[in-house]
């Protein structure tokens, strides 16, 4: 029943693994040739798999696991997709609905533990049940502001037996999908774009889940208003284009901190304004007289800052409906541009390349130059993540996925594997530091299994390097835990799971090494042994406002 | 008006002086963190722990709740008296009205409202008859107890238990507010 639920939602892929309260399910999985199912090597690796895979194709990732043990291993990954509104199905067996209560053999309460990571969860104690709660939780998982939806299926309900019900339609009162929607200040965000002396305007994850990138281009050219991305708003706004300021938040490039920090009206679109965009909140954005939110999540307005102006909507709806009350703008506007350009000038991104060490970013630009717009970058957590955030050029929304709300150490190479499962013709790279590449390489199992042609970029710096680049500049240099000594040879460690790898330690190498990669089809890994010290800059110091970032020192 | 200061980030604490025009300020998100909330949820498993899991989770805190079936079958009222904690007042809604499980949620603060409480207390026998001049009505009677139970507005159910107190209480239990709009909204 559960099988051919999924096969009526479409589902044609899933990522799981068996244990004693999920059987009945996967003894009838032979029956249904349709859905191919990946064996994971942890379940944890599942979930950031669907992840991978619902962020590149958009529609929700499938995740089956036991009870107990095997449910509470995807909480990180389920907390990872709920921070980052990707939508996911989870289904987890659980213990005969007689025996739930009793501590039975691997019960725990899954609804209990995952349900401040999860958009919504059902424990399913009857059959009857099931055909309406797996239709309602793909609507829920995949609609308004996507997330993770949970189904914990008692065990005993996954043997009976029942005469499936026609379809019905979804009528969930308590989730209204236009109940909210509030657009009536649409013309008074327009104007206020307009008539602004410096505005800006920040765009966030929202902007790419809801396609608005277009509206989004056309409001800026027509407002001429420079446009911030946050970490998740990546490929929103084409970072090449003049009125791009690049990134925005505490590892943001300085024209925009400045911009941001300047500017007299911020509007933010699709975004969450978190404290790594906002850095110390009392100065973010001292100078705006005017705040526009736009969110389809209208408790997002004034969760952390209070917005003038409020749309809550879809970004796409929101920004459409601005796009003709801008006439004529503010005549200052080519000042403000100007000097835009001009803390371009003063504040570039920029690095060192003179102390004989392989640095991060010659990695990334050689990988740039070879991928440009045609390759997806799956980013890990720490330096490697914001290396590849901001070293290179995206241009448009599906280019560049990471886990940015949790931030969870170990999302690249599942979420990169489950990326190549749903875009398998298009150039899948995993960049990866190697303390998170540890917490889930036995995933490199799968890619082998299925020769996954996915490249895996080490940016080995033999350290936890952002924690240890926040020990030497916030906390008085006191290096604590962050030596990572006796890690595997990450060749031997490719060779043993069955792919190949080589070592890079100078920039020469990296040209030859990136073609073997290239020549390569299935997964590929390539261990970059990079400057130990090399740092995120811009960076705003812990509990400083955003007008403090620190630079890169002046290379020679 | 409370002298809290404003949340931090809050546009009134830039110094940039006023806006251009005058903005619309929001109609929610007040000084006042206490918010009385009537709140129509489904009789779903788990759904009293999502609620509470949520409230917890925001860093709210419940002064006050009750809880009972409604008038639509399947579905249940609470009445919530929440402390927004550090976050603006309107949280406390916009955050309830995620949940799925969550069909509607009334902010009745600062409303024209009925809002009941019950207590039930037991006493010794001698001192029953001054506390029925208060308006309580008996219960039952032991041989040197009686039960009586007093409802009325929160106000009138503190004075009445700090009357019991005067009078040496046996045992008393004390019930959340139940809140009604005074006109049919
Ligand atoms: C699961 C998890 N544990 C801990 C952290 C805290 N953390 C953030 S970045 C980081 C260091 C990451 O080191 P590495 O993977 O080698 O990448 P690098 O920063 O060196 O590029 C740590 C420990 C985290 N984000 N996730």
């Amino acid at each position: 029943m559960v099988l051919e639920a999924l096969e009526q939602e479409g589902v044609d892929l899933i990522f799981g693994y068996p244990g004693g309260a999920n059987l009945p399910i996967y003894q009838r999985l032979p029956d249904h040739p349709k859905l191919r199912h990946i064996l994971v090597r942890h379940e944890q690796g599942a979930a950031h798999m669907a992840d991978g895979y619902a962020r590149a194709c958009g529609r929700p990732g499938v995740v089956f696991a036991t009870s107990g043990p095997g449910a509470l291993n995807l909480v990180t990954g389920l907390c990872t997709a709920y921070m980052d509104s990707v939508p996911m199905i989870a289904i987890t067996g659980q213990v005969n609905s007689a025996q739930v209560g009793r501590d039975a053999f691997q019960e725990s309460d899954v609804i209990g533990a995952t349900s401040s990571v999860t958009k919504h969860s059902y424990l399913v104690t009857n059959i009857a049940q099931l055909p309406r709660v797996i239709h309602e939780a793909f609507h829920i998982a995949a609609t308004g502001r996507p997330g993770p939806v949970l189904i914990d299926i008692c065990k005993d309900v996954q043997m009976a037996e029942a005469e499936r019900p026609a379809r019905q339609r979804v009528d969930i009162p308590g989730y209204q999908l236009n109940g909210h929607v509030k657009l009536d200040q649409a013309g008074l965000a327009a104007t206020a774009l307009a008539k602004a002396e410096r505005p800006v305007i920040l765009a966030g994850h929202g902007v790419i889940l809801s396609h608005a990138e277009q509206a989004l281009l056309d409001l800026a050219e027509k407002a001429g208003t420079p446009v911030g991305t946050t970490l998740l708003g990546i490929g929103s706004f084409p970072v090449n284009h003049p009125l791009s300021l690049h990134m925005t938040g505490f590892m943001g490039t300085g024209w925009c901190l400045k911009a941001v920090q300047n500017a007299d009206v911020l509007m933010m679109v699709g975004m969450r304004v978190d404290d790594r965009v906002t850095a110390r909140l009392a100065d973010f954005a001292p100078k705006a007289t005017t705040f526009i939110h736009v969110d389809i999540d209208g408790s997002e307005m004034g969760k952390n800052v209070r917005p003038h102006i409020e749309l809550v909507a879809d970004a796409r709806q929101a920004l459409e409906a601005m796009l003709p009350g801008i006439d004529s703008v503010d005549e200052g506007r080519g000042r403000w541009l100007a000097q835009i350009d001009a803390w371009r000038e003063d504040h570039p991104l920029r690095y060192t390349h003179s102390n004989g060490h392989l640095q991060p970013q010659d990695v990334l630009i050689d990988m740039y130059k070879r991928c440009r717009s045609e390759a997806v970058v799956v980013a890990d957590v720490g330096q490697n993540q914001i290396w590849a955030a901001l070293w290179w050029n995206y241009d448009r929304p599906g280019l560049f996925i990471n886990s940015g709300g949790a931030g969870t150490m170990g999302f690249a190479l599942p979420a990169a594997i489950g990326a190549k499962f749903a875009l398998p013709d298009v150039p899948v790279w995993c960049v990866a530091g190697e303390g998170g590449f540890v917490m889930t390489a036995q995933e490199l199992s799968v890619a082998v299994e299925h020769q996954l042609d996915i490249k895996i970029v080490l940016l080995n710096n033999f350290s936890l390097g952002m924690v240890r680049q926040f020990q030497d500049d916030f906390y008085g240099g006191v290096r604590s835990q962050v030596d990572l000594t006796h890690m595997p040879d990450f060749v031997k460690l490719a060779d043993a799971y069955g792919l190949p790898g080589v070592r890079v330690e100078k920039l020469a190498d990296v040209g030859p090494a990136m073609d073997a990669a290239e020549r390569t089809r299935g997964p590929f890994l390539i261990d970059f042994r990079i400057d130990p010290e090399a740092n995120v800059y811009p960076i705003v110091p812990l509990g400083k406002s955003l007008n403090d970032f620190w630079e890169a020192p002046v290379g020679e | 008006m409370s002298d809290r200061p404003l949340p931090p980030g809050s546009p009134r604490d830039h110094d940039a002086g006023a806006p251009k025009e005058p903005l619309p300020t929001s109609p929610r998100g007040g000084e006042d963190r206490l918010r009385v909330l009537s709140v129509l949820v489904e009789d779903n498993s788990g759904t009293l722990s999502k609620v509470s899991g949520l409230i917890r989770r925001r860093g709210f805190h419940v002064r006050a709740i009750s809880i009972g079936p409604s008038r639509e079958p399947g579905r249940f009222r609470m009445t919530l008296e929440v402390d927004a904690g550090h976050a603006e007042a309107d949280q406390v809604l916009k955050q309830l009205e995620r949940l799925v499980d969550v069909v509607e949620v009334e902010d009745l603060t600062d409303h024209d409202v009925h809002s009941r409480e019950l207590v039930v207390a037991r006493v010794a026998v001698s001192e029953v008859s001054a506390l029925v001049d208060k308006g309580a009505r008996v219960l039952d009677t032991g041989p040197t107890w009686t039960t009586i139970e007093f409802a009325g507005e929160g106000e009138e159910v503190g004075g009445f238990v700090d009357e019991l107190r005067r009078h040496g209480i046996l045992d008393v239990v004390r019930s959340g507010p139940v809140v009604m709009r005074r006109t049919a909204s």
